[in-house]
Formats: structure tokens, C-alpha cells, sequence
């Protein structure tokens, strides 16, 4: 039971986190209110792809079938994170004329899917695993157990949203400027995590070599399988023990989003 | 576009000079991978113990018997893996250091264990 409550409270807390940071970026836009419309619906969705993602992987007896559902996994965190990158290159870039764009019905509604469809990814992610556990919990347990298992669900579930609360109330004393540019740095972040996990599962498959592996061993520091190391570790792709292929792989990312911030800050001026 | 000539100079360098660095540590992955099964069942991982040379690619394939879904874990290796009843999957490990690495089933934290001892 305990264990029902400690996922859950850390997938939907991971997931929650995500909503908040985009949330946070979307207020410093114009034309906030179509753009929420999209997160919430992107929520939404999100719960349903959850859901048929969980119930594809009970689907899923054979080898190759698991296969196929591992790619169609890479494919979606590799899919968020350049989806991300976009968004947040693409409102730099606009920067000025941005309002004008975004008042135009088609500028909100690129706008409004680019963001649902980021939300939708992030709690897909989340919830997919979610949904086989609890699933699974259920078909383990009895009758008498499973209330049992609802309520310590729900738990986990009230505690995340309890914790995501505060951790809000917490922002509200920082100055919006500074919860605005911390937002699109958090968005990247969030965006290389994704990168990370993406990379990580392509090793796993076997497509690509990790080279050096590891590079550094940091676990004495602080340890990815922790409870704060695995935070950081699903939420902003930390590694006690990287190989040489992820740092690549960040590298390059850091890089390329360095640069093309650098260029769309010049245009802009 | 001379900025994005330099990007990508800088990267095929990063790649090259990592490559290098990496390279006389590296092992050779040309061998195919060793092959080991796995099998979950009750939550409970077999075997518990799996002794595998160290420095060589393996491959484990795993099979979760049921009744529940299982997730076969080690956090700093990086490998998470569901497996719904009857499902079977496999992963690959890379050239291991000598050492334990303790797997987990997430989902059946208090029986599932298994110890892999590469050496």
C-alpha cells in the first residue's frame, strides 16, 4: 500500500511540475487564456494517451511488440523535447511582433496545440506507468485490498498535488520577473531531461554505443537513485554515472540552444 | 551561414576529442553479446543471483510470469523496464566493471531483488 502511495505521489508530482513550469512560461505571453485552454486540453489528452499507453503495454506479450512500444517511447520523449526547444526558440524569435501574431486566430492556434501537445507528452509519460501499476496492484489484490489501494492511491495523488501547492505558494515570493526566466530555463531543462531519458532507452536498445561508460562516478555526491537524486534525475536528467554518448548528446543540446538563443537575442534587437 | 559552420565544427570536435579520450578505455564491442534469462514470477526475480564476466557486452532476456506487472530496475544503470504479465523483453548491458549491481521489481519492492556480480 505504501508503495501505491509512493508512486503515485512521485509520477503525478513530476507530472504537476511540468504543468507548473508551463503555466509559469505561458503568463509571461500574450494572449495567455487561449494557451491555457490548450495546456488543459493537453492535460486531458495526456490522461487518455496514459491510459491506452498502459493498457498497450499489457497488449504487448511478444518480444517485438514490447519492441515496437519501446520505440514509439523514444520516439515521443525525443518528440517533447524538440517540440520544447521549438516552442520556446519560436516566442523568442517572434519576440515583439509575437502579440500581433498571437492575436491572430491561426498564430493562437499553433500556439495553443505546440503547448497541449507538450503537456500531453509530459503526462503520458508520467501516467503510463501509473496506469500499470495501479492496474496491475488491482489484479494482485483482493477485493477488500483494492479499496485499500484506492484510498492509498489517492493519497499519493493528494499529497502531490498538496506538495505542488506549496512549492507554488513558495514562487509567489519570488519576483515575477525572475519566476519568468526561470521558467523558460526550467522548460529547457525539462527539455533535456527528456533528451536524457530518450538517449538512455536508445543504449538500452541497443542503437547506440554509451562509449566511456561511466565518465565519472558521482553517486558518493549525490546518488540518482535517492529520493532527491531521482527527482533531479527524472526532471532534469541527472546522472550519478553518465556515459560518455549522454554528455554528448547534452552537450550538444546545450550548445545548439546556447546558439540559437544568442542568434534569436541579436534579431530581436 | 558561418555561425552554423562553427556549431558544427565545434561539435564534430566535441565528438572526435571525446572519441579519443574515450577510446583506449572503451571496450571492444565488436563480440556479440552473452545471453542470460531472466524470469519474474510472484514478484520474486530468478535467479537471484547472476554471475556474468565482467568488460563484455550481455543481453538479459526477461520474462514476468505474472500475476502482475513488473518493473525491472537498476537506477544507476540506467534501466527501467515494464513488463506486463506473460510479457517478455530483453535489454543490453554494456561492458560492465566488476562490482554488484542490485536490480530491484519497483513494483514488488520488498521481494524482488536480483544481484548481478560481473567480474
Amino acid at each position: 500500500m505504501l508503495n501505491a502511495l509512493i508512486v503515485i505521489f512521485r509520477e503525478s508530482l513530476e507530472a504537476m511540475l511540468v504543468i507548473g513550469v508551463l503555466l509559469a512560461w505561458i503568463a509571461r505571453q500574450p494572449e495567455p487564456a487561449t494557451l491555457k485552454r490548450g495546456l488543459w486540453l493537453g492535460v486531458a489528452a495526456g490522461i487518455a494517451l496514459a491510459l491506452a499507453l498502459g493498457f498497450a503495454t499489457f497488449a504487448a506479450q511478444s518480444q517485438l511488440a514490447g519492441e515496437a512500444l519501446e520505440k514509439f517511447q523514444v520516439g515521443m520523449v525525443l518528440f517533447a523535447a524538440a517540440l520544447i526547444v521549438q516552442m520556446v526558440l519560436w516566442m523568442h524569435r517572434h519576440g515583439r511582433h509575437m502579440k500581433r501574431e498571437l492575436e491572430a486566430q491561426a498564430g493562437r492556434a499553433v500556439g495553443a496545440l505546440g503547448i497541449g501537445a507538450v503537456a500531453a507528452l509530459a503526462v503520458a509519460r508520467e501516467g503510463a506507468e501509473t496506469v500499470i501499476f495501479v492496474y496491475g496492484l488491482g489484479l494482485e489484490s483482493g477485493g477488500g485490498d483494492r479499496v485499500a489501494l484506492l484510498a492509498a492511491g489517492l493519497a499519493g495523488f493528494a499529497l502531490a498535488a498538496a506538495t505542488g501547492w506549496l512549492v507554488a505558494r513558495g514562487a509567489r515570493f519570488l519576483s515575477l520577473r525572475t519566476l519568468f526566466a526561470a521558467s523558460e530555463i526550467l522548460l529547457l531543462v525539462i527539455a533535456s531531461s527528456l533528451l536524457t531519458a530518450g538517449v538512455d532507452r536508445m543504449i538500452g536498445l541497443d542503437w547506440l554505443p554509451p562509449l566511456l561508460d561511466p565518465v565519472w562516478d558521482s553517486s558518493a555526491l549525490l546518488d540518482d537513485g535517492s529520493t532527491a537524486g531521482r527527482l533531479l534525475a527524472d526532471f532534469a536528467g541527472y546522472r550519478a554515472r553518465p556515459s560518455a554518448s549522454l554528455l554528448l548528446a547534452a552537450a550538444a543540446f546545450w550548445s545548439f540552444v546556447v546558439w540559437r538563443l544568442g542568434r534569436a537575442a541579436k534579431a530581436a534587437t | 551561414m558561418p555561425a552554423r559552420l562553427a556549431h558544427l565544427l565545434f561539435l564534430g570536435g566535441l565528438w572526435l576529442s571525446l572519441g579519443w579520450a574515450t577510446e583506449g578505455r572503451a571496450q571492444p564491442a565488436s563480440t556479440e553479446p552473452l545471453l542470460f534469462s531472466i524470469v519474474i514470477k510472484d514478484g520474486r526475480i530468478t535467479p537471484a543471483r547472476l554471475e556474468v564476466p565482467a568488460g563484455r557486452k550481455i543481453k538479459l532476456a526477461i520474462k514476468n510470469e505474472g500475476p502482475g506487472p513488473s518493473e525491472f530496475e537498476n537506477l544507476s544503470l540506467r534501466v527501467e523496464k515494464v513488463l506486463a504479465p506473460g510479457a517478455s523483453s530483453f535489454l543490453v548491458i554494456h561492458p560492465l566493471k566488476p562490482g554488484t549491481y542490485r536490480f530491484i521489481d519497483e513494483f514488488h519492492p520488498a521481494t524482488g531483488e536480483m544481484l548481478l556480480i560481473a567480474q
